[in-house]
């Protein structure tokens, strides 16, 4: 009893950690062994299969052409937004790294739309992108131009929803960047100035290098985001047309929760993780750095 | 006038020009979705769409309330209250004992980076495991079930969230208090909680609102009409009807409605908020 006591008296802050601890091994640790596990098998939950087919479920995913066109527009997908959002985003940042009247009131309402659920932006967007009813097309006639097909070509569908990603997002990019700028000293400008640097070369000397980190942070946080692209192609597209939006999660989504095709979707799924994590561990090891 | 200062005019107009025209692709959804949801029928599902209502109607606001919308309202409601304070009450504690402890073979470390790296895994890799488990519990098309699945994005984030405020609660504050003769419990919920006040708020902020906007688990873990939460619902009115806006963008303005006036309390924490998080 007595070593018991002094036991307790040691180890007993890991009672705080305890409910979170167990949570998190329920909700996350057993659900990935069982993923990594289920994508050697062949299962089928309303078939009622379950057989060990070794590396097959991979090899197939490698030969499945619905499988590579998610991989290809997933890719472009997350190249295109994240660029183009750390691109405005910074724009935007150096706009209102500059005090102007109505700056505090301009502010928040640059930042509205990532407030919005994906969901309601795509109900918008969709009734803006409409073909005949649509508010765009509309303008294209009256301005004398040749309606666009924005979500029924193939070749501009996945361009269309990368336009609402940006809509939405940049302004995350915008906050990260912003952030950055005001934290870079004014003095090294007025240094700079007495010096007789002007304009571009004072963004290119002493903006660009000390907001390097944060351009950076932009980027990962960003492309980490963009490549689990899901809702917005499941409400605007629904993967078409053809295979034209087909995504990584869209992928995974259909084989295991339409076909039930859960071994392949589980290896997909592997891959994917496996994906994202090597680019998230980018960032982690500089939080790691940070902690220690 | 000097060339000097009508440079300096010139690049004044140019910015609040550009200004301007940024303002206007931000929000010009916004209002659309506005005058959408309060245009009569014949002024949206048309080839000429109106650019302001001509006759302003709440009909279509009527209507989502008549056919029950109230209830994908009292649904979301649940899981993001229900799911924000799930996560709060576990991981108060946690980030309480992270902040001050030192745990053996850095296995606090390990813990905190391993939550940060499920944040940032995509949802749909743990879809399908737990898809299985909550059926095999009896969970799948109930609000509680999703509530435990969202602890998969609420818990990782507010752990992290919180352990920041409480790292900025000086500690000797609490060894004030431990000389003051009170128990590690009592200092916690006396001294540390208060002080952790508005940071806590703030998390919970954030938390609903990840919740409250959240689409991917709960398509998949509620399949019967009666457990939708409002995404869920605006995804099948976005899929089933090709042109019933009116409906569609007054329910978008009455989801959207209470995000935004939580997010206003939350400005100053906007960029702590965001950057560990979303989506």
């Amino acid at each position: 009893m007595r070593r018991f006591g002094r036991w307790r008296r040691k180890y007993s802050y890991f009672l705080f950690l305890l409910p979170a601890l167990i949570l998190i091994v329920f909700l996350t640790v057993y659900p990935l062994a069982r993923v990594f596990y289920l994508s050697f098998y062949r299962y089928n939950p309303i078939r009622r299969v379950e057989r060990f087919v070794g590396f097959a479920n991979y090899l197939r995913l490698f030969s499945d052409r619905f499988f590579l066109t998610g991989l290809k527009n997933t890719f472009l997908f997350s190249v295109g937004a994240t660029v183009t959002e750390v691109l405005l985003g910074l724009g935007l940042a150096l706009m209102f790294n500059v005090k102007f009247r109505g700056r505090k009131l301009f502010l928040p309402l640059v930042i509205f739309p990532m407030m919005f659920s994906t969901m309601v932006i795509c109900a918008i967007w969709r009734s803006m992108y409409h073909y005949d009813y649509g508010i765009f097309n509309y303008a294209l006639r009256s301005l004398g131009f040749e309606p666009v097909k924005w979500l029924i070509n193939k070749d501009l569908a996945l361009w269309s929803v990368v336009l609402v990603d940006i809509w939405q997002w940049t302004p995350m990019a915008f906050l990260i960047l912003l952030a950055g700028l005001q934290s870079i000293p004014g003095e090294l400008y007025e240094a700079a100035r007495v010096d007789g640097a002007t304009g571009t070369r004072l963004f290119r000397h002493i903006t660009l290098p000390l907001l390097r980190n944060h351009i950076f942070l932009a980027l990962l946080l960003r492309s980490i985001d963009t490549f689990k692209i899901f809702d917005k192609v499941y409400a605007l597209t629904g993967g078409g047309p053809g295979t034209a939006t087909e995504t990584i999660s869209f992928y995974i989504y259909r084989q295991g929760f339409t076909y039930f095709n859960m071994g392949r979707a589980s290896a997909a799924a592997v891959v994917m993780f496996l994906a994202v994590s090597a680019v998230s561990l980018i960032y982690i090891r500089q939080v790691w750095r940070g902690e220690e | 006038m000097s060339p000097w200062k009508a440079l300096k005019i010139t690049k004044h107009i140019l910015f609040w020009c550009l200004l301007l025209l940024i303002m206007a692709v931000v929000l010009f959804p916004i209002y659309w979705m506005l005058v959408t949801s309060v245009k009569e029928p014949l002024e949206y599902a048309t080839r000429n769409p109106s650019w302001f209502p001509h006759r302003i109607t709440f009909e279509h606001y009527r209507e989502i309330w008549k056919e029950g919308a109230y209830r994908y309202f009292l649904n979301t409601v649940f899981v993001a209250f229900g799911s924000t304070l799930l996560s709060l009450g576990v991981a108060f504690p946690a980030a309480y004992g992270l902040a001050r402890f030192r745990f053996p073979a850095k296995l606090d470390l390990i813990f905190l980076l391993w939550v940060l790296l499920v944040r940032m895994a995509p949802p749909v890799v743990l879809a399908i495991p737990l898809y299985t488990t909550l059926q095999s519990f009896g969970l799948l098309n109930k609000l509680t079930g999703l509530v435990i699945a969202y602890q998969i994005y609420t818990l990782p984030y507010s752990i992290w969230m919180l352990l920041r405020f409480v790292r900025d609660v000086p500690i000797e504050v609490e060894e004030a208090a431990a000389i003051d003769g009170a128990s590690r419990l009592r200092t916690l919920t006396a001294i540390v909680f208060p002080l952790v006040g508005p940071g806590l708020v703030a998390t919970a902020i954030f938390s609903v609102i990840m919740t409250w906007n959240e689409f991917i688990y709960a398509l998949l873990f509620l399949r019967r009409p009666e457990v939708f939460t409002l995404p869920i619902h605006i995804a099948h009115f976005i899929t089933e009807y090709e042109v019933l806006w009116g409906p569609l963008m007054a329910i978008g303005i009455m989801s959207s409605l209470p995000i935004l006036i939580l997010s206003g309390y939350v400005q100053r924490h906007l960029l702590r908020g965001f950057a560990i998080s979303f989506k």
